[in-house]
């Protein structure tokens, strides 16, 4: 039992996982917390939601194309309306706090925007995965392999895109000091593109694979967002395997809690986590990797 | 090489240069001089195009520059070493340099680049493994002008490369310099506070004070310039008096 419990927080923590680390990449990418970020992992498991369900897309196909299409949706939504002030500066800057309104604003808006496409109720995405899989004395549904195969995937993907490829190092040089990366020659604008792009694209692989286990319903945003937030502040506000980490933890500890303790308050645990690890290590653990933000 | 024409701009509402003009000739090393908060790394800013040029115009090789991007300004082959010795800390000395060639499509060319660069600066080969947050002052200034030379420039802007340096690194930094303005035929414009080390190095030079260039001359001229002093230190007349 413990282990089946075991293997679905690492497979819902993976999930945080994936939307922390985009909160993490926008973070040391364009200096702003971006607040909106659970709306684009809800409209990921829309997308996904209507691709699977009403166009009849096989499963991995619509994880790639929902990824793609929020993806977009997310660098039209940063050009459009953030780009103004993030190139104002953020962190502690005006500008910067007027992103956080900002963010918070886009969130309420998107969630408005889905409640009228597609109503308040919660949608099932019916995707049939066949028999759960036993390894050992572990069941394992198959939705949850492939959360696994599919994040650890991505992830690995994403190490390898930023460590060993030329637009890897230039979106890390972006993230580290605009003014130096735009004098080695590196179109800034168009990597905060890519860089928004990509964290979208992120979030919403984690809808579309959670999706089949939990209702696609409007609120699924916020709800994330807060889980994926305190994952990345347990690993470390701005550190990529912090932000993994994090999300394990909270994934984890928020399902054993929820099993052994009670299954009626399982949100707050993530923040009992939160508060633990802020009191013995105020960085988060892997905050001192994290880049130092004005 | 560069023409800067009658050039202001500013940080806000705040108009820091008052119309500047400068040339700087192709293959040859010119020195921008002046006291601390004059200017100096404002007018790089403007010319490498991160800060938006108010009035006047900027050409390099003949073409406007003053309305393009940072990132088109160093396709072009204007590249600009930052006075902060701003190496990026967390990456190695390689990628460091790797980044400086980041506008470039030439693999086998950039090798090769990379292969002179070190040539240059050997430090930088012994220790291209490491993260550059662990090298020397010195070398880290070394390692910010071989990223500079990794575009394959055509002339390259140095902002201060012996600010916070002993003397004797920078003696081994100012050789390195006009080697490279022998070697590769580069057009350099330095900037400096050190202005007799400059002015040895340079064949002309020009001193901005308030936002304009104050005086311009041959090098070997102004170097026996008490003028040239006085502007710089900042001083009073009575005090340039005292100086003679
Ligand atoms: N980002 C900025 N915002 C506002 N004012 C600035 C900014 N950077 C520089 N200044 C001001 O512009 C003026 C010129 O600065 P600049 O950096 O060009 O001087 P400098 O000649 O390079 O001096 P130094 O030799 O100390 O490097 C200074 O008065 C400085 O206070
Ligand atoms: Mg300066």
């Amino acid at each position: 039992m413990l282990m089946d419990f075991i293997v679905v927080g690492l497979s819902i923590g993976l999930v945080y996982g994936l939307v922390a680390l985009g909160i993490s990449l926008i973070f040391s990418g364009l200096d702003i917390v971006h607040f909106a970020h659970g709306e684009f992992f809800m409209f990921g498991a829309f997308f996904g939601l209507v691709l699977y369900g009403d166009f009849g897309i096989s499963y991995p196909i619509t994880l790639f194309l929902a990824m793609i299409i929020t993806g977009i949706m997310g660098v039209v939504i940063e050009r459009v309306f953030y780009r103004r002030l993030t190139s104002q500066g953020g962190g502690y800057t005006v500008a910067g706090m007027g992103m956080i309104i900002c963010g918070f604003g886009m969130a309420i808006i998107l969630q408005n925007v889905a409640f009228l496409i597609w109503g308040a109720e919660g949608h099932a995405m019916g995707v049939q995965f066949g028999m759960p899989i036993a390894v050992g004395d572990i069941t394992l549904p198959r939705s949850y392999l492939w959360i696994l195969i599919v994040s650890v995937g991505l992830m690995a993907a994403l190490h390898v895109l930023l460590k060993h490829t030329k637009t890897g190092l230039a979106i890390r040089a972006v993230a580290a000091d605009k003014d130096i990366a735009y004098l080695m020659g590196i179109n800034v604008p168009l990597m905060i593109s890519l860089i928004f792009g990509l964290a979208c694209g992120l979030a919403a692989v984690g809808g579309v694979l959670i999706g089949p286990i939990n209702y696609v319903q409007v609120e699924m945003g916020y709800l994330m967002l807060i889980k994926a937030f305190a994952a990345a502040v347990v690993g470390g506000f701005g550190s990529l395997p912090g932000a993994i980490l994090g999300g394990l933890l909270v994934g984890v500890f928020e399902t054993l809690c929820a099993a052994y303790i009670s299954g009626s308050h399982k949100d707050i645990y993530a923040f009992l986590l939160l508060i633990f690890v802020l009191m013995v290590r105020p960085t988060g653990l892997m905050g001192h990797l994290a880049k130092v933000k004005a | 090489m560069l023409e800067i024409r009658g050039v202001e701009t500013g940080y806000g509402k705040l108009k820091i240069l008052r119309g500047i003009d400068m040339k700087v000739d192709a293959k040859g090393i010119v020195a921008l001089l002046g006291g601390n908060g004059t200017g100096k790394s404002t007018l790089l800013k403007a010319i490498s195009g991160i800060l938006p040029v108010w009035s006047g115009e900027i050409l390099f090789d003949g073409e406007p520059i003053h309305a393009k991007h940072p990132h088109q300004i160093v396709r072009a082959g204007l590249v600009q070493v930052t006075q902060g010795k701003d190496s990026y800390p967390g990456m190695t000395v390689e990628e460091n340099l790797m980044l400086g060639a980041y506008a470039r499509n030439d693999k086998a060319a950039v090798r090769e680049d990379l292969d002179k660069v070190y040539a240059f600066f050997p430090i930088l080969k012994e220790r291209r493994k490491q993260l550059s947050g662990l090298l020397s002052g010195g070398q880290v200034q070394m390692l910010v002008i071989g990223r500079g030379l990794m575009a394959a420039p055509k002339m390259v802007m140095l902002d201060e490369p012996s600010a916070a340096l002993a003397p004797l690194v920078v003696l081994d930094i100012f050789k390195q310099i006009n080697r490279i303005r022998k070697e590769l035929g580069m057009t350099i414009l330095i900037v400096e506070q050190n202005v007799r080390m400059a002015l040895l190095l340079a064949s002309y030079g020009y001193v901005i004070h308030d936002g304009r260039i104050h005086i311009e001359g041959q090098a070997e001229d102004m170097i026996h310039d008490d003028k040239v002093r006085h502007a710089y230190l900042g001083g009073t007349v009575a005090e340039a008096e005292n100086v003679r």
